[in-house]
């Protein structure tokens, strides 16, 4: 009762930061920061009943999109400097983090912000608890990424990784088409 | 480290003119006092060096001697940070060092960050397991990212970076790349090293 009533306040506070699909559902609290565009799509579940989501869309150029029936698991935290896009009914388990910057450099000045690289997860994903998708991470169709991975590059369709960083165990099919 | 030294006057100065040029600004100025404030209560018992900042909740357990060096910061964010020195322990963070949220310190031995270290969210630096301790050292300019752990034992040399995701088992040394389950040291200009690996 109280979480549905808390849902709603969320719920109408994202609502004017974001665009929000039909059906989209917010279970407890989602802390949204920066000056971007979220879209979230129809029938999504941000799921923050055991701990908060983020989505922070830093600058007035980032996004963050999410697809249709889109699951998002609590502790998640999505950060997007440029574009973090989200595909059709990708579920992602609770504590990940998504990132499509380094926010500092391994050399030289570590307050310059390296470039980021737009981050893409595909349709159909299937992403464990605690993973970490960092800038260059490039997620196709029907993959499944273990828990507590670290992806770094593109995994190609249909395949299964796993590991720190993730390396494929499965190459599977290439996934249905 | 200019600004270490200059006075309170300078400050207020400093910050009234940044925020009469833009009003926005007001805000930021807002939350650096406050948080010059919570770091005060949130490390009241630690020793402290000047402007040491706490943006969001830090839970700080000090039985054992902390030393915070000067501008050292906390962020806030989705979980509170942990700053844990049993009796007998010790743990010193030097000047200018930044924790996201979410950071875990917990020292039974002796835990020493070095200077203008980054530590992303979600890091845990602990010394002990449940049948062995001992210490951890940092060195300074070090940057670990987004849910490394760092296990007990292990030095860490000046420059290197703890990559996110990674354990840390084993010594690293300096200006080095520390990535993996459990991690390895490899140079830390990645590019030119897989170039290399190719040519």
């Amino acid at each position: 009762m109280l979480d549905a009533l808390l849902g709603k306040i969320w719920r109408r506070r994202l609502g004017k930061m974001a665009t929000l699909g039909d059906g989209a559902r917010i279970v407890g609290r989602i802390w949204v920061r920066g000056e971007g565009r979220i879209h979230i799509g129809a029938r999504v579940v941000l799921d923050a009943s055991v701990a908060p989501i983020e989505l922070h869309p830093t600058y007035a150029h980032s996004e963050i999109v999410l697809g249709d029936d889109v699951v998002v698991g609590s502790g998640t935290s999505i950060e997007a400097v440029q574009s973090i896009r989200i595909g059709e009914r990708t579920r992602i388990g609770r504590y990940c983090r998504l990132m499509d910057s380094h926010f500092h450099p391994t050399i030289g000045e570590r307050d310059v912000h390296p470039q980021a690289v737009p981050l893409v997860v595909e349709n159909d994903v299937d992403m464990g608890g605690r993973c970490i998708l960092v800038a260059g991470a490039y997620v196709e169709h029907h993959v499944t990424i273990c828990p507590s991975s670290v992806v770094t590059r593109r995994v190609r369709a249909g395949s299964t990784v796993r590991g720190v960083p993730a390396h494929v165990i499965d190459a599977g099919s290439g996934g249905p088409k | 480290m200019s600004d270490v030294r200059d006075t309170l006057l300078d400050r207020t100065l400093s910050a009234m003119s940044e925020v009469l040029e833009d009003p926005w600004k007001l805000r930021d100025v807002a939350a650096r006092t406050v948080a010059l404030a919570r770091g005060r209560i949130a490390f009241r018992d630690c020793e402290r060096g000047r402007r040491v900042r706490a943006f969001g909740d830090v839970r700080v357990v000090a039985d054992g001697r902390i030393s915070l060096g000067d501008l050292v910061f906390f962020l806030g964010g989705m979980f509170p940070s942990e700053l844990v020195c049993h009796r007998g322990g010790e743990i010193v963070i030097g000047e200018g060092s930044g924790f996201n949220y979410g950071v875990t310190i917990e020292a039974h031995g002796r835990i020493y960050i070095g200077k203008r270290c980054i530590f992303g969210t979600m890091v845990r630096v602990e010394d002990s397991t449940r049948d062995l301790s001992k210490p951890i050292t940092l060195g300074d300019d070090v940057w670990v990212a987004h849910g490394a752990v760092i296990a007990p034992g292990v030095t860490i040399g000046a420059g290197s970076v703890v990559s996110a995701g990674s354990v840390v088992v084993t010594d690293v040394p300096p200006n080095r790349l520390a990535v993996g389950n459990p991690a390895r040291a490899v140079p830390l200009d990645v590019k030119r090293a897989h170039a290399a690996r190719e040519a």
